[in-house]
């Protein structure tokens, strides 16, 4: 009998979803459901790996199965007893190896077909897309809309990377110093950020959703502390948030956060002998330091210190008190030591600093944060 | 011991000058006994299993819970970078190449090693590269940039310490040590064997271990090549891997890796020796599909050359780059199949004598089927591409370094234990330490799978709360320690059976290979008589001479008695003396290995005049030492005149 083609079609259809529920089913019982989990995918290129990974999984599972049940047989079945003797010398038996030699190749051939499909559908850059060039520095991730900014300048930020949901986007991966390595696993796998190589990557978001992401390439000494977070926004949201963002912040008047004053801190971050600006930029202002992260629209951000805590006034103040001690080994922390905050900054300039920083914001509705 | 005269009859041979016999420690360090040097080779190996241990211990501590402050990330990445260099280059090939040392030999009936100064060469060089290595923890710091060292992380810039120096220099050193002794395995192989042991003939560890030595001196002249351009890069200014000045760090991936990957291969194929010999001796059957088991082995071999991208999926090759190298790996699963299949065949219709060797055995069996399996998904891109740098990737490639390698060189050890000490160890205090030890293996590793997929990125030292990775990594913890406590049954089993065990016999296990023919320990020259092989098992041709007639595929059905009895007629005549000639005890090796030693320091601070002096001394050593034993390579040994 043949099977119709559409009915065929439904058929493996069925048959993919059924393995993939299972799957996410037995996942989601010992716990692998978490907030960076590969098998909890949001965006096609990951979805189509979690596609691919189930029917590995069973067809792994049953062979664990007949491989490990037939040893455990053997071994309790052919195990020494009183009356054992010497058994009976087989010395092999060709037919029977051939046909276990087949066996694997077969399962090799079946996942390897399987593989190239998704390998095929994971490498396609679609034309229409928005293009973010990500670069990995020690010990965190800048990100680049290029012509996206004022006057058709690039648009840098760091951190956060937001994103159209349904739109695929084009990553031109970097690396700064040493070799990083871009991971949200809920969107896409892996792809290197190598100094002196240029990579490219292209996922669509399919859910709104702040996504964790990670460097996974061990980068020195604080690898374990630079992370990111992919924000996806519905196309409404994220249109609302680039037209913001292209237009250079204004530093609000009055009392901000922690009794700071904005106004002063702009200046502040600006003057050459308080550091900031050697380092760091703010668009439309004096400060144009491009070694390390942009910090425009510093106040939404989500984190500070390369994706390691929550952003609050808080946090940011500890961070400028002693930023050697929150992250061991960073650039800023060998320039901003203690003893340097002591002799150059008051309390008031700190609080000030960090006003003006939080004051810098962009409103957009962000998703809840992705479980 | 039996008398050994040296026959001065017929043809008379020139009395050879004789040289002094060193006794106690000093028969140590002159040695050229190729089971003296096995067994330096093993006991190095285990105290930097027990440090490698211990570096993994303090990772575990560290991670048992999230944002932890037990070590600083400089000590961390320390601990990481030394935990895997220590167990690949330090534990698991040393101790493979200890067994081999001490087993090959006499499994082939020859009285050592083809070259034996080569030999303790060898064992010095690797002593003393790992000494080095380990000797950068007081020079300012162990390395810090991971066992694979990737460029640039590895340039000045970022590295200002002397560990990647301590790492090149040193890993030199046991790459030498290396390549030397797989050398000396392929000639001891290919020209050493007793009559009548053909090549199909060898017993399968002794097969793995020619594939092994092939792989060696294939493999390790990438990396060396590598560490030496990374040596200059660091120290003279040339561009190699620095893309900052126009060096490429993709070049250092590729040259690493084309090692790195036959070095599982390295790692993992005389282990799979062992077990062809354990299953079989404990199943008391013959492993079933002997060609089968010892081609799949070559095919294994030449396949680990044509898979090192996969470890360099994300590197971002392109698409027809990686599925040209995820065919190739997938390939690996049907000659690894085969071999898993013809081990359980063997057990099929045995008679399973459950000691605990054959536990280790079995248990590498079950656990690589894991490592395999899990091994499958890493070699498909896209899975990969998720899979890669997170902690599934520990997972897998703890349960074929772990539940594999080490299970089987446990297997080895207390397989070989009698025939290594003269001493039965402990069976109930073995089996204590299976369990323990298989047990909070899986405990500790098979978490990892999960935290891998749940996103956990490998070699962080701390992470945060809530992302479904904290109840996993304190399993694993406990379970770290429960194999510490596993291996502590195994010293205590060691040192008390050495001291206190049973006398061993010959042959406690009913072998078939060679090495159960003589005595345990056997004596200097191994084999009073070269003996005569007529089969794949020798020594069950003696014992059972009527058992299996006509066993060898191929072959007409003719009784074993009777083919022994052919055969010996051809061959006896060929053999009529047999003149044993031992080579001389000698302190050149130590020398030669020392002087390498002195000049690698030197290499390491070649900034400054002294260290470039100190060099310069080194190699004045060396040559002492090469001059040496040119003029030493004619003495006999007193051995024969003593005994």
């Amino acid at each position: 009998m043949r099977i119709p083609r559409h009915l065929a079609k439904l058929l493996k259809a069925g048959l993919l979803a059924a393995a993939m529920l299972s799957l996410a089913a037995c996942a989601s019982a010992v716990g692998l459901d978490g907030p960076a989990s590969t098998l909890n995918s949001a965006g096609d290129q990951a979805r189509r790996i979690e596609e691919l990974m189930a029917p590995i999984f069973w067809m792994g599972l049953v062979v664990f199965i007949i491989v490990e049940g037939f040893l455990v047989y053997t071994v309790i079945r052919f195990r020494k007893r009183a009356n054992s003797g010497i058994p009976a010398q087989v010395h092999g038996n060709t037919r029977i190896e051939i046909a276990w030699t087949i066996a694997p190749a077969l399962i090799a051939v079946v996942v390897s077909v399987l593989t190239f499909r998704v390998q095929a559908a994971n490498a396609v850059l679609p034309a229409d897309s928005l293009y973010i060039t990500a670069v990995g520095h020690q010990w965190w991730f800048e990100f680049q809309y290029p012509e996206q900014g004022a006057d058709g300048q690039p648009l840098l930020t760091a951190s956060d990377m937001y994103i159209p949901v349904g739109k695929s986007v084009i990553i031109t991966l970097k690396g700064a110093d040493v070799v990083h390595n871009f991971w949200v696993p809920k969107l896409a796998g892996k792809t290197y950020m190598i100094p002196g190589k240029v990579n490219y990557m292209s996922f669509t978001a399919e859910q709104p959703g702040v996504y964790l992401a990670a460097c996974s390439e061990f980068c020195g000494e604080a690898h374990a502390l630079m992370r990111f977070r992919v924000i996806a926004l519905p196309a409404d949201e994220f249109a609302k948030w680039l037209s913001q963002a292209k237009v250079p912040p204004v530093a609000a008047a009055g009392a901000g956060v922690l009794n700071g004053d904005p106004t002063r801190g702009q200046a502040l971050f600006a003057d050459p002998k308080k550091q900031c600006a050697s380092c760091h930029a703010v668009d439309g202002t004096a400060a144009k330091g491009i070694v390390g992260p942009n910090l425009t629209y510093f106040g939404s951000r989500l984190t500070l210190a390369g994706g390691i805590l929550p952003n609050t006034p808080e946090n940011l103040s500890r961070w400028l008190h002693n930023p050697g001690a929150m992250k061991p080994g960073n650039l800023m922390g060998k320039v901003i030591t203690p003893t340097w905050v002591q002799g150059n900054l008051t309390e008031q300039d700190i609080a000030d600093i960090v006003a003006y920083l939080e004051s810098m914001k962009i409103s957009v509705d962000l998703p809840v944060a992705s479980k | 011991m039996a008398v050994i005269e040296r026959p001065h009859g017929g043809v008379a041979t020139p009395q050879a000058p004789v040289s002094k016999e060193y006794m106690g420690w000093e028969s140590w360090l002159t040695t050229v006994d190729h089971k003296k040097i096995g067994i330096i080779y093993m006991v190095a190996a285990f105290i930097f299993f027990l440090i490698g241990g211990i570096e993994a211990l303090l990772m575990r501590m560290q991670l048992g819970t999230p944002n932890n402050t037990f070590l600083s990330p400089d000590v961390y990445n320390q601990m990481m970078t030394m935990h895997g260099t220590t167990m690949v280059f330090l534990v698991v090939m040393p101790f493979n190449v200890g067994l081999a040392n001490y087993i090959v030999p006499l499994m082939i009936g020859a009285r050592d090693m083809a070259f034996p100064r080569l030999n303790a060469l060898s064992v010095w060089l690797f002593l003393f590269g790992g000494l080095m290595l380990y000797f950068s923890f007081m020079a300012g710091g162990a390395p810090a940039m991971g066992w694979f060292a990737y460029a640039p992380l590895t340039m000045k810039q970022f590295s200002p310490t002397f560990g990647v120096d301590y790492w090149i220099i040193g890993l030199l050193l046991t790459g030498v040590a290396s390549i030397a002794g797989a050398l000396n395995f392929v000639v001891t192989i290919l020209n050493m064997r007793a009559p009548g042991m053909s090549i199909n003939r060898m017993p399968l560890f002794v097969w793995m271990t020619l594939i092994t030595a092939f792989l060696l001196v294939f493999a390790f002249p990438s990396l060396t090549a590598g560490q030496i351009a990374l040596f200059f890069d660091r120290h003279f200014e040339t561009r190699f891997f620095n893309p900052a000045q126009g060096g490429d760090a993709i070049l250092w991936m590729h040259l690493f890796w084309f090692f790195g990957h036959p070095e599982v291969y390295i790692l993992i194929l005389p282990t799979m020796g062992i077990i062809s010999e354990v299953l079989s001796t404990f199943s008391r059957k013959p492993i079933f599909g002997y060609a089968f088991v010892a081609y799949s082995g070559v095919s294994i071999g030449f396949l680990g050359f044509l898979v090192w991208s996969h470890h360099m999926f994300a590197v971002g090759l392109g698409p027809l780059a990686n599925a040209f190298f995820a065919a190739a790996s997938m390939l690996i699963a049907i000659p690894t199949g085969v071999k898993i299949f013809n081990w359980i065949a063997t057990m099929y219709l045995g008679t399973i004598d459950l000691k605990t060797p054959m536990y280790y055995g079995i248990a590498f069996v079950a656990m690589f089927i894991i490592g395999g399996i899990s091994g499958i998904t890493l070699a498909s891109p896209p899975v990969n591409l998720q899979q890669t740098d997170s902690y599934y990737v520990v997972a897998h490639f703890h349960y074929v370094l772990f539940g594999g390698a080490i299970f089987g060189i446990f297997a080895g050890l207390y397989y070989w234990f009698p025939k290594f000490t003269g001493r039965m160890y402990n069976e109930l205090l073995g089996k204590i330490q299976f369990w323990l030890t298989f047990i909070s293996f899986n405990v500790t590793f098979f978490p990892m799978h999960i935290t891998g997929t749940n996103g956990m990125p490998r070699r962080i030292y701390t992470y945060e709360a809530g992302m479904g990775w904290d109840l996993y990594n304190l399993i694993s913890t406990i379970g770290s320690f429960a194999m510490a406590v596993g291996v502590l049954v195994l010293v205590w089993n060691a040192i008390t059976s050495v001291r206190n065990g049973a006398i061993a016999p010959n042959d406690p296990w009913d072998g078939a290979s060679l090495e159960w023919a003589v005595p345990s320990p056997p004596p200097a020259h191994n084999f009073d008589k070269t003996p005569i092989v007529y089969s794949r098992r020798p020594l069950w041709d003696i014992k059972y001479p009527d058992l299996d007639a006509a066993h060898e595929i191929g072959t007409r059905a003719i009784s074993r008695r009777e083919r022994m009895e052919q055969e010996m007629a051809k061959m006896g005549e060929q053999l009529g003396e047999d003149h044993i000639h031992l080579p001389s005890q000698t302190y050149n090796p130590l020398i030669v290995a020392f002087g390498l030693l002195v000049a690698g320091f030197g290499a390491i601070y070649i900034a400054t005049p002294f260290a470039f002096i100190a060099s310069l001394i080194g190699l004045f050593i060396m040559g002492v030492g090469i001059v040496g034993w040119v003029r030493d390579s004619h003495k006999d040994s007193p051995y024969l005149v003593s005994h």
